[in-house]
């Protein structure tokens, strides 16, 4: 067989990977490079996605329903999207890129022992390590697809979520750019518990804390917003928890039963008021912060979950990291020497005249 | 500056009424100390607050000398000296003989600039010169003690003494009075000793707290207090010195006479019967001097002795380190661990910041570092050495009147006021030389006897936390380094539910845990305290240092994070909450309560 030129393993992926693979792998590159735990899988190029648009032909209809968008106009997007939608899931995924998944499905397959292994299908888009967060929430992820076939498919899916609404009506605001996106696949974390982290207080900007929310079952709760997760804040120097708010945790996303796809069920009663957390687990959060916040040099807003019957640390994966953006400026005070600000205190700081 | 609106409101202190049995408490104090009606436009619409950290008790009329004294004292380094220059002094007021405190805001912008150039120029002095000041207030401070032990109350006997008449040695009466004027002026000099470093030191260590708030917003006191934390200093030495006095008695096999229960007499006793008994005893006596000039409370009473007049503090810690070390347990105090952390802590907080800030952390913190031996070490030099010995100085002139029927007992001084027993000791002179009958013997008796009443009576009385206006901010620098008694704290305070379920008060050392409440507001009490109780007083004392092994954490109505209190529970790992303003009121002895230490609550359980 050939060498693969439309997939390559996330651990043999970096940082300057983005163009080709886009931002998402690239990022869970760098995080394996850093020592972080993440679930092993492969990246889908972004040549994958060109090649599939060029075979099948879709490059004039592409460009034709987005000259008909107008910015601010949703019928016009939506109309678009729906269209160029069709189209591409109507056009087969091309052979060679077929065989490329198959092969380093199989190979997931054997290096975890499970012949049909449940994975996770993300998009991954163009742009910096991971910064696309402005495309969060923009581009799909299809979890627990098991089977080659499902696999190809769903990286078409993720394909056709580029020309979703929001995605099309983002790009008509920002400019168009260049259309591509590569995919990430990885064995899929039957999540106990998952949530976020930030390696700040986002909210306060204490570069002290590590700021966690989490909640029963796989991350799409929280991060969709369906439950008010457990909060908490842990000082990165101590790993004292220095706030702890246990909420109600009504949803959870759990594996569907036919093995096949995640569905929304309701907490045990007894789960829904404990915290899903404990002081190891937060532990073991708190140093996994402080590694990604170290591999990334910046404040890094950090997707995790804590896999079912796996003890920590080795239950612990992160599954996406990205630049905290927006982080409130801290006011310092006016004067910069010691005794400066000694004076101030005393109410004596410096005068003019 | 950000203000919220007060809320709530504190009764006004001319509505407080006199609890029943306690009329006529006023003529116990100066007629200045009173909240009168010349005054009452003015001082109704000031903030006061019950100074229960410094004065927990109703005062004694002798006692109030520490008031007045302390007052002068930090007026003058405040506002004479280094001319704050938003502050001026502290005034104070007594209602039913507890002690509320005001502060005198400069407020003409004009005189508040040229306060900035005399502070800048006399603070900014003190800062640079730290450390030979410093060392040289150290000297003043021990030439001072050293005279006030050396001071002798005169005895008057049948005649004079031969030097009178052929040596030109001055006569009883001069001599009786100078002792006592003597021992006044000690005290008033000790006072100014006392404030000369306090604000400015507290100061520093304030103004390290705020820089590590701005760029640290989430970080936790204690870890502040963690950074700073002397690691030698003079308050944990006379704890220092009983390890190891109890690892000897180990080691010399004489530790079988440390028995719970027994009095220090009797352990004394039993070591005094052997030979290695008696040595462990001689390095006692080594120890004693000064290492047991530790006071028993924190409060400025006479109530309040060394482990000399009271040695059963440090006996009992002695026993309870014995048992320790028998049963295999380290009573080590970390100071290596403490040493690590301290530089672990500062090193990591100070890498999260940016090169700018980082620079105001490290200057600030060395700064801090600079002045935390003055605010650690002036308690014991100030409040524990002098005061315990000067109480005792006061109550040989207390026996001086006693052996001559003007008082039942030396300790009945301490029911007169300063000018009240210069008033005795004046008439007392004058018909033992003239020979006349004294009218002082029927005349105080009868007062000191009304007065212990009074006292008991007050001390049931529950004072409220505040009275008078609410501020809409505290901007008095003394007051929120002193007190701890900020904008924020004294807003809880005005809006406090009496019947709530639960006050809030300084994260002072972390941890949560449950327990019963042991309520302590007399040092007399404290011999109640059993294991596993959670301590709840207005303030501690380090010399508590033995029921600290047996609390489960401690809760004060008075005190911010450098409050004795918390630095003791973050030595002993406790958690701690202080400053809720009305712990001992609202929690009563036996009750279940919760105590998280690192948020700052205490939750009444039942």
């Amino acid at each position: 067989m050939s060498e693969a030129r439309h997939t390559r393993p996330l651990s043999a992926l970096g940082r300057g990977d983005s163009p080709a693979f886009g931002g998402k792998s690239s990022m869970l590159g760098a995080l394996i490079e850093a020592g972080i735990p993440v679930a092993p899988g492969f990246a889908v190029s972004t040549g994958a996605f060109r090649a599939f648009v060029r075979e099948a032909g879709l490059g004039g209809k592409i460009a034709a329903e987005l000259s008909r968008v107008f910015p601010g106009d949703v019928d016009s997007v939506v109309s678009a999207s729906h269209a160029i939608g069709e189209a591409m899931r109507s056009a087969p995924v091309p052979d060679v890129v077929r065989h490329e998944l198959a092969a380093a499905y199989a190979a997931l397959a054997e290096q975890t022992g499970t012949p049909e292994p449940p994975v996770a299908v993300r998009s991954s888009a163009l742009g910096e390590d991971g910064e696309d967060a402005t495309f969060a929430g923009q581009l799909e992820s299809y979890l627990w697809v098991r089977g080659a076939d499902h696999v190809a498919n769903a990286v078409r899916d993720c394909w056709v979520s580029l020309f979703g609404p929001p995605a099309i009506a983002y790009r008509a605001h920002v400019g168009q750019g260049e259309q591509a996106m590569g995919v990430a696949v990885q064995l899929m974390v039957d999540a106990e518990v998952s949530g976020v982290l930030f390696t700040c207080n986002p909210v306060s900007g204490d570069p002290s804390m590590v700021a966690v929310n989490a909640s029963w079952g796989l991350g799409l709760a929280v991060v969709g917003g369906e439950v008010t997760p457990d909060d908490f804040l842990v000082s990165k120097v101590t790993g004292e928890v220095v706030r702890e708010r246990v909420h109600v945790k009504e949803v959870e996303y759990v594996p569907d039963a036919g093995g096949r796809g995640a569905v929304r069920v309701d907490v045990p009663e007894e789960r829904r008021a404990a915290a899903c957390l404990d002081r190891r687990a937060l532990e073991a959060l708190v140093e996994i912060g402080r590694r990604v916040e170290r591999a990334f040099g910046a404040h890094q807003d950090v997707e995790w979950a804590l896999a079912r019957e796996r003890d920590l640390p080795d239950g612990l994966f992160v599954l996406q990291s990205r630049p905290v953006t927006g982080l409130r400026e801290r006011q310092g005070p006016a004067s910069d020497t010691a005794m400066g600000l000694v004076m101030s205190m005393f109410g004596a700081g410096e005068r003019k005249g | 500056m950000e203000t919220a609106a007060p809320v709530g409101s504190f009764p006004s202190p001319y509505e407080v009424g006199t609890p029943p049995g306690c009329e006529g408490w006023e003529e116990l104090y100066p007629y200045y100390a009173l909240f009168d009606e010349e005054r009452r436009e003015a001082d109704e619409k000031r903030f006061w607050f019950w100074n229960s950290m410094h004065f927990p008790l109703p005062m004694p009329a002798f006692d109030a000398i520490c008031i007045d004294t302390a007052y002068q004292a930090l007026g003058t380094w405040q506002n004479r000296v280094f001319a704050v220059p938003p502050a001026m002094g502290i005034d104070y007021r007594c209602i039913n003989g507890y002690i509320y405190i005001s502060g005198n805001p400069v407020t003409d912008p004009a005189k508040i600039g040229e306060r900035v150039q005399h502070f800048q120029r006399r603070a900014g002095y003190y800062f640079e010169h730290w450390d030979e000041l410093y060392a040289a207030w150290r000297t003043k401070m021990e030439t001072l003690i050293a005279e006030l032990e050396a001071l002798e109350v005169p005895q008057l006997h049948e005649l004079e003494p031969d030097d009178v008449a052929f040596a030109d040695q001055e006569t009883s009466f001069c001599a009786v009075l100078d002792a006592y004027r003597r021992a006044l002026r000690l005290a008033d000099v000790m006072w100014q000793h006392h404030f000369e470093f306090l604000l400015l030191g507290y100061g520093a260590y304030v103004t390290f707290t705020e820089l590590c708030k701005t760029h640290l917003p989430d970080i936790p006191d204690q870890h502040i207090a963690q950074m700073v934390a002397g690691l030698d200093v003079l308050l944990f030495r006379p704890d220092a010195e009983l390890r190891r006095l109890a690892r000897l008695a180990l080691d010399t096999e004489v530790d079988g006479a440390f028995v719970e229960g027994r009095t220090p007499e009797q352990i004394e006793s039993e070591l005094g019967g052997s030979e290695p008994g008696r040595k462990w005893l001689a390095e006692l006596e080594a120890v004693k001097h000064p290492w047991f000039h530790m006071a028993t409370g924190d409060g400025l009473y006479h109530y309040y002795g060394s482990w000399l007049d009271d040695p059963t503090i440090p006996y009992a810690s002695l026993t309870g380190h014995i048992a320790a070390l028998r049963a295999g347990e380290d009573i080590e105090r970390p100071s290596d661990h403490i040493a690590t952390e301290r530089e672990r802590l500062a090193g990591e907080y100070g890498a999260l910041l940016d090169d700018e800030a980082r620079k105001g952390f490290d200057e600030l913190l060395a700064l801090s570092r600079t002045v935390f031996p003055y605010v650690e070490e002036h308690k014991f030099l100030c409040d524990y050495w002098f005061l315990t010995t000067w109480w005792n100085k006061i109550r040989d002139f207390g026996a001086l009147l006693a052996q001559h029927g003007f008082l039942e007992d030396r300790e009945d001084v301490f029911q007169l006021s300063r000018l009240e027993v210069y008033s005795a000791l004046d008439e007392l002179l004058l018909t033992w030389a003239t020979g006349g009958q004294p009218r002082g013997p029927t005349y105080w008796p009868p007062i000191v006897a009304s007065r212990k009443e009074l006292l008991a009576r007050l001390a049931d009385w529950t004072p409220p936390p505040a009275v008078g206006a609410v501020p809409e901010a505290i901007l008095d620098p003394a007051l929120i380094m002193l007190w701890g008694v900020t904008t924020q704290r004294v807003h809880a305070w005005a809006q406090a539910d009496e019947d709530g379920s639960s006050l809030s008060g300084t994260p002072a050392s972390p941890g949560v845990v449950e327990g019963p409440a042991r309520v302590v507001r007399n040092v007399s009490e404290l011999g109640d305290v059993r294991d596993g109780e959670i301590l709840v007083c207005s303030i501690t004392s380090p010399a508590w240092a033995p029921i600290f092994s047996k609390i489960q954490a401690a809760v004060t109505d008075i005190g911010g994070v450098m409050s004795h209190a918390a630095i003791v529970c973050r030595e002993y790992a406790l958690p701690a909450v202080v400053g809720t303003g009305r712990a001992t009121s609202q929690i009563r002895t036996g009750q279940r309560i919760r105590v998280d230490g690192s948020a700052g609550s205490v939750t009444l359980l039942e």
